[in-house]
C-alpha cells in the first residue's frame, strides 16, 4: 500500500501550509527520513522527511499552493502501485458509466458530479444566488449561520468588502506604467515572504506611525562591557553584547512607561503588564521575530542567554510557532549592516518598535574639551493613536539614560 | 462552575435557567409568583384556553351545517366550568415548569429581588429577607399592562388582561380600549360567548403595524360576530359612578355604557423597584438596554425577554433567554430576529412572519405578491372555514421569500412552515416542485408561492 505524506501542523494556530519546494518529482526513489519537500507556514519553514522508503507515486499539492494541515501532499510506494484514494475514485467513475450505459450524453455525467460537490457547501438558497450574481467564490467563504452555514448576511458583508477593496484599488495610483523589462524573474509570494508582505503593508495602512531619533553616548557602556567580559565569561559562560544591554534598557524603560508596552486593537488600547520582547532576526528567507517571554522577569545575564538561544534557533529554522508570537514590543537591529538612523515599521498590533543603528566613534564636546566618544543611533517608531510625541520621547530618554549609566542596569 | 442567578421565572427566565443548568452551572431562579410568568399565568395559555371554549361553542352552534341536529335551546355556556378548565390547564403547565426546574437542579427561591450590588440581590418574601449572590445575573422580570393616564386599573370596572382572565361570569357588555393583539383576542372570546363588545382604537386600523388587508378581514369578521369597532377614535373619560365611557372621533363625542372596561393599550417593561439605579445599570422606561448578545452595560449582568422592550412575544423571550444564558456561561451567542412568527388568536386566526406588504415595498420597491384564498382550498371547505387567505411576498431579484401573512383557520399552525422558509432564507424556485400534502390547509401556502411566480394550479 502506498504511504501518504501529509502537510504537518507546525503550530497550534496553523491554518495553512505551503509546499515551497519539492526536492523530488514523480518516479524518484526516496529513502526513509530523506527530506522530500520544504513546507512553510505563516512564520516557519521546515523540511518534510519521507516516512518510508520507496518511489514518489504522485504529487498531490504543487509548489506554492496552500493547503490545511493533514492534507495529503504526496504518495510514496512501489512503482506501478495503485494509490488507495485514486482507486476509489476510479471505481465510482466506473459505476457511473455502468449505470448510465444506455443513451446518456457524455456531458451530463461530469456536470452532475460537479454539482454534488458544490452542494456540500452549507449555504442558504438566497445567499447562493446572491453570491453567484456577485461573482463571489463561496468555497472560500466562512459562514456565521448554524454549523458554519453561509447566510444572506455573510454574502452581503462579503460583497460590501469586495466593493470597498475595489474602490481602494481604483483610488490607488497603480497606473504607474512600468516599462516592460525584457526578462524578469517572477517569484510567487508565499510562506514567510507573504506573511511579511501582508503584515508590513497592513501595519503602514492601519496605524498612525512615525519615528523619532536620538543619539546615545555608549562609551561608558562599551568600557563596562570590556571590564566585565572576563567575569561574565568565567562565571556564566556567556558574552554580553551591546544588544543585550539595549534589550535590558528597553525592558526596564517599558516598565516605567507602560503606554509604550501596549497595542491598539479594535478601538481599544491594551496596556500589557508583562514585557514580551520581540527581537527581529534577519534570515536568508526573510525576517523572523522570536519572542522572549516575560523579559521583565529576567536578569541581564538570563536575557542575554535567551536572546542568543532564540537567535540560534531562528537561524536553524527550529523556532516553534509559539516562540514567534505574543510580543508586546520589538527591537530591530540593523547596526551590523552599518545603518545609523532608520524608520522601523511597527509589528502590528504593537505600539512601538526600537530601531538600533551602528555604533560609531566621533569627537564630542565634553564640557570645554573635545573627546572621542562612541555614539549609538536609536530610532523609535510609535503609534500616534496610542501615545503622543512627548511621552514617546520620554521613553526614549529613559532608554538613553540607562545606556549612558549602564552600571544601573546590572542589578 | 459559575453561579448564575436569574430574576424572573417567565419564558425568558425559565428557559435561561434550564439552558444555564444544562451547561453545568449552579443556577438559582428568583420569582415572585407562580412560575411561568405572564405567558403561563395571565397571557398566552389562559387566553387560548378561553378561546378554545369560545371556539367549541361556536362550532356546536354551527353543528347543523355538518348534519348534526342539536336539541333546540339546550346549549348554554357554563362560565364556571370554562374557568375551571382554564385553571386546570394553567396549573398543569406550572407544575410542568416546577418539574423542569427540579430535573435540571435549578434552585427556585420565591420572593421579590432587589439589587444591592452587581453580584448580590436581596430577596424578600413575606417579611423574610435574605441575600443571594451570584457571579452572573440574568434579569428577566417581564412586563406589565400600561394603564390609561387618567384612569388607573381598579380591578372591578377598569380591568387589564390579567383581571379579564378571572371574570367569574361573562358580562353583558364590554368596552375594549386598544385594538391591538390583546384587545382583538379578548373581543373574539367574549363576543362569541355572548357579550356585546365594543373596540375603541386610536389608529386607523385594528392591529396597527400588521398588514392592512389582513386587519380588514378580521375587522369584518368581528363585526359579523356582533362587535362594534371604532377606529381613529380616542377615549376621553371613564366615568366609574355610572359606568360610562366617553370617546371622541371625527363624527363627534359619544358615550357608551359598559359593564366592564378592558384597557389593552400595551405593556411596559418591569424596571422599577429592582434597584437597577443603585448598581448603575443602563435602562429607561422602554426597557433595559442590551446589545445583540443580551449584555447590559455591566459586564456580569444580562437581560432578556419583555424587560428589554423590543418584541414582546413569549417565543422571542425563549430565544433571548437561551442567548443570555449561553453568554453568561461563556459561550458565544447572539439573537437572530430574522424570522419571528407573530400569532394572533382571534377568529379567524392571523399569523405572519417577516415583512408586511407595506414594509416590503418600502424596502425592495417592486416586489412580487402571491395570494391564495382558502375559498379555493378543499380542506377549508370541508371544515366550513373558508374565510381568509395566504399572502406571500417575494423579493424580485433572487426570489427570496421575505414575508408571509395568513389569515384563516389554523393560521397560527400554518405559519410554522413559512417561518422555516424565512429562517432558511429559501427562494421560490426551491418550492416550485415541492410536494404539499393533500388534502390539507397547508396546500394553500404552496399555492400562494406558485401564484407569485405565475404557476398556481387551483385558482
Amino acid at each position: 500500500m502506498a504511504v501518504e505524506v501529509v502537510m504537518p501542523k507546525l503550530g497550534m494556530a496553523m491554518k495553512e501550509g505551503t509546499v515551497s519546494v519539492w526536492n523530488k518529482t514523480v518516479g524518484d526513489t526516496v529513502g526513509k527520513g530523506e527530506p522530500i519537500a520544504s513546507v512553510s507556514s505563516e512564520k516557519i519553514e521546515i523540511d518534510v522527511e519521507s516516512p518510508a522508503e520507496g518511489t514518489v507515486l504522485q504529487i498531490a499539492v504543487p509548489e506554492g499552493e496552500g493547503v490545511p494541515p493533514g492534507t495529503v501532499i504526496c504518495y510514496i510506494g512501489s512503482p506501478g502501485e495503485n494509490i488507495a484514494s485514486n482507486t476509489k475514485l476510479q471505481e465510482t467513475e466506473g459505476e457511473n458509466v455502468a449505470s448510465s450505459s444506455s443513451v446518456q450524453l457524455e456531458q451530463t455525467e461530469p456536470k452532475k458530479l460537479a454539482r454534488t460537490a458544490r452542494d456540500r457547501i452549507k449555504i442558504s438558497p438566497v445567499a447562493r444566488k446572491m453570491a453567484e450574481a456577485g461573482g463571489l467564490d463561496i468555497e472560500s467563504m466562512q459562514g456565521t449561520g448554524p454549523g458554519g452555514r453561509i447566510t444572506k448576511e455573510d454574502v452581503q458583508e462579503a460583497l460590501k468588502q469586495a466593493r470597498s477593496t475595489q474602490v481602494n484599488k481604483v483610488t490607488k495610483p497603480e497606473q504607474i506604467s512600468v516599462e516592460k523589462v525584457e526578462e524578469s524573474q517572477q517569484i510567487p509570494v508565499t510562506g514567510i515572504r507573504k506573511v511579511i508582505a501582508e503584515r508590513m503593508y497592513e501595519s503602514l495602512q492601519k496605524s498612525a506611525q512615525l519615528t523619532i531619533n536620538m543619539k546615545v553616548d555608549v562609551s561608558k557602556l562599551i568600557a563596562l562591557q570590556k571590564q566585565t567580559m572576563e567575569t561574565v565569561q568565567s562565571q556564566y559562560d556567556n558574552k554580553l553584547t551591546v544588544t543585550d544591554f539595549i534589550a535590558r534598557a528597553v525592558v526596564l524603560s517599558l516598565k516605567q512607561h507602560e503606554q509604550m508596552n501596549s497595542a491598539y486593537i479594535e478601538n481599544k488600547i491594551h496596556l500589557y503588564k508583562q514585557v514580551h520582547l520581540g527581537m527581529a532576526v534577519a534570515l536568508e528567507r526573510g525576517l523572523v521575530v522570536p519572542v522572549i517571554r516575560n523579559a521583565d522577569q529576567s536578569t541581564l545575564i538570563d536575557l542575554s542567554k535567551s536572546i542568543k538561544a532564540l537567535a540560534k534557533k531562528a537561524r536553524e529554522g527550529q523556532l516553534s510557532q509559539d516562540e514567534m508570537q505574543g510580543s508586546t514590543f520589538t527591537i530591530s537591529n540593523l547596526g551590523a549592516y552599518g545603518v545609523d538612523h532608520f524608520t522601523p515599521v511597527l509589528n502590528p498590533p504593537e505600539a512601538g518598535i526600537l530601531g538600533v543603528g551602528a555604533v560609531y566613534d566621533t569627537p564630542v564636546f565634553v564640557g570645554e574639551t573635545i573627546e572621542k566618544r562612541s555614539i549609538l543611533p536609536l530610532s523609535l517608531t510609535f503609534d500616534h493613536r496610542v501615545l503622543d510625541g512627548a511621552p514617546a520621547a520620554a521613553f526614549l530618554q529613559t532608554v538613553k539614560k540607562l545606556l549612558e549609566n549602564p552600571i544601573t542596569m546590572l542589578f | 462552575m459559575t453561579r448564575i442567578m436569574i430574576i424572573g421565572g417567565g419564558p425568558a427566565g425559565y428557559v435561561a435557567a434550564i439552558t444555564a443548568a444544562q451547561q453545568g452551572n449552579e443556577v438559582t431562579l428568583i420569582d415572585q409568583g407562580p412560575l411561568g410568568g405572564t405567558c403561563l399565568n395571565e397571557g398566552c395559555m389562559p387566553t387560548k384556553s378561553l378561546l378554545e371554549s369560545a371556539e367549541v361553542f361556536s362550532q356546536v352552534k354551527h353543528a347543523g351545517e355538518f348534519g348534526i341536529r342539536l336539541p333546540v335551546g339546550k346549549i348554554e355556556v357554563d362560565w364556571q366550568s370554562i374557568q375551571q378548565r382554564k385553571n386546570q390547564i394553567v396549573s398543569t403547565l406550572v407544575q410542568g415548569i416546577h418539574y423542569l426546574m427540579r430535573k435540571n437542579k435549578v434552585k427556585v427561591i420565591n420572593g421579590k429581588a432587589t439589587f444591592l450590588t452587581s453580584q448580590v440581590v436581596r430577596v424578600e418574601s413575606e417579611g423574610i429577607q435574605q441575600e443571594v449572590s451570584a457571579d452572573k445575573i440574568i434579569v428577566a422580570t417581564g412586563s406589565e399592562p400600561v394603564a390609561l393616564p387618567f384612569a388607573p386599573f381598579d380591578g372591578k370596572w377598569i380591568l387589564h388582561s390579567g383581571h379579564a382572565m378571572l371574570i367569574q361570569e361573562a358580562p353583558e357588555s364590554m368596552v375594549i380600549i386598544g385594538g391591538g393583539v390583546i384587545g382583538c383576542e379578548f373581543a373574539s372570546v367574549y363576543s362569541r360567548l355572548g357579550t356585546k363588545v365594543t373596540i375603541i382604537e386610536m389608529s386607523c386600523q385594528l392591529l396597527p403595524g400588521e398588514d392592512e388587508e389582513v386587519a380588514a378581514i378580521l375587522h369584518k369578521q368581528l363585526e359579523d360576530d356582533g362587535v362594534t369597532v371604532h377606529t381613529s377614535t380616542a377615549v376621553k373619560e371613564l366615568q366609574k359612578e355610572n359606568k360610562k365611557v366617553i370617546f371622541e372621533n371625527e363624527k363627534g363625542s359619544k358615550e357608551l355604557y359598559a359593564d366592564l372596561v378592558l384597557v389593552s393599550i400595551g405593556r411596559k417593561p418591569r424596571v422599577q423597584n429592582l434597584g437597577l439605579e443603585h448598581i448603575g445599570l443602563d435602562f429607561a422606561n422602554k426597557g433595559i438596554f442590551v446589545n445583540e448578545c443580551m449584555e447590559t452595560n455591566i459586564s456580569n449582568i444580562y437581560a432578556c425577554g419583555d424587560v428589554i422592550g423590543g418584541i414582546q412575544l413569549a417565543h422571542v423571550a425563549f430565544h433571548e433567554g437561551t442567548v443570555a444564558a449561553l453568554q453568561a456561561c461563556g459561550e458565544e451567542a447572539k439573537v437572530n430576529y430574522r424570522a419571528v412568527p407573530r400569532c394572533i388568536y382571534t377568529s379567524p386566526e392571523i399569523a405572519s412572519v417577516g415583512l408586511t406588504e407595506k414594509q416590503a415595498r418600502e424596502q425592495y420597491g417592486d416586489i412580487r405578491v402571491g395570494v391564495f384564498p382558502f375559498a379555493a382550498n378543499g380542506k377549508a371547505l370541508i371544515s366550513g372555514k373558508q374565510l381568509g387567505k395566504v399572502k406571500i411576498l417575494i423579493e424580485p431579484e433572487f426570489g427570496e421569500i421575505i414575508g408571509v401573512s395568513i389569515v384563516g383557520v389554523h393560521a397560527t399552525e400554518l405559519i410554522g412552515q413559512a417561518a422555516v422558509m424565512l429562517h432558511a432564507e429559501m427562494t421560490t424556485d426551491l418550492l416550485e416542485n415541492f410536494i404539499a400534502p393533500h388534502p390539507t390547509l397547508s396546500e394553500a401556502v404552496h399555492e400562494a408561492v406558485l401564484n407569485a411566480i405565475g404557476h398556481a394550479v387551483h385558482v
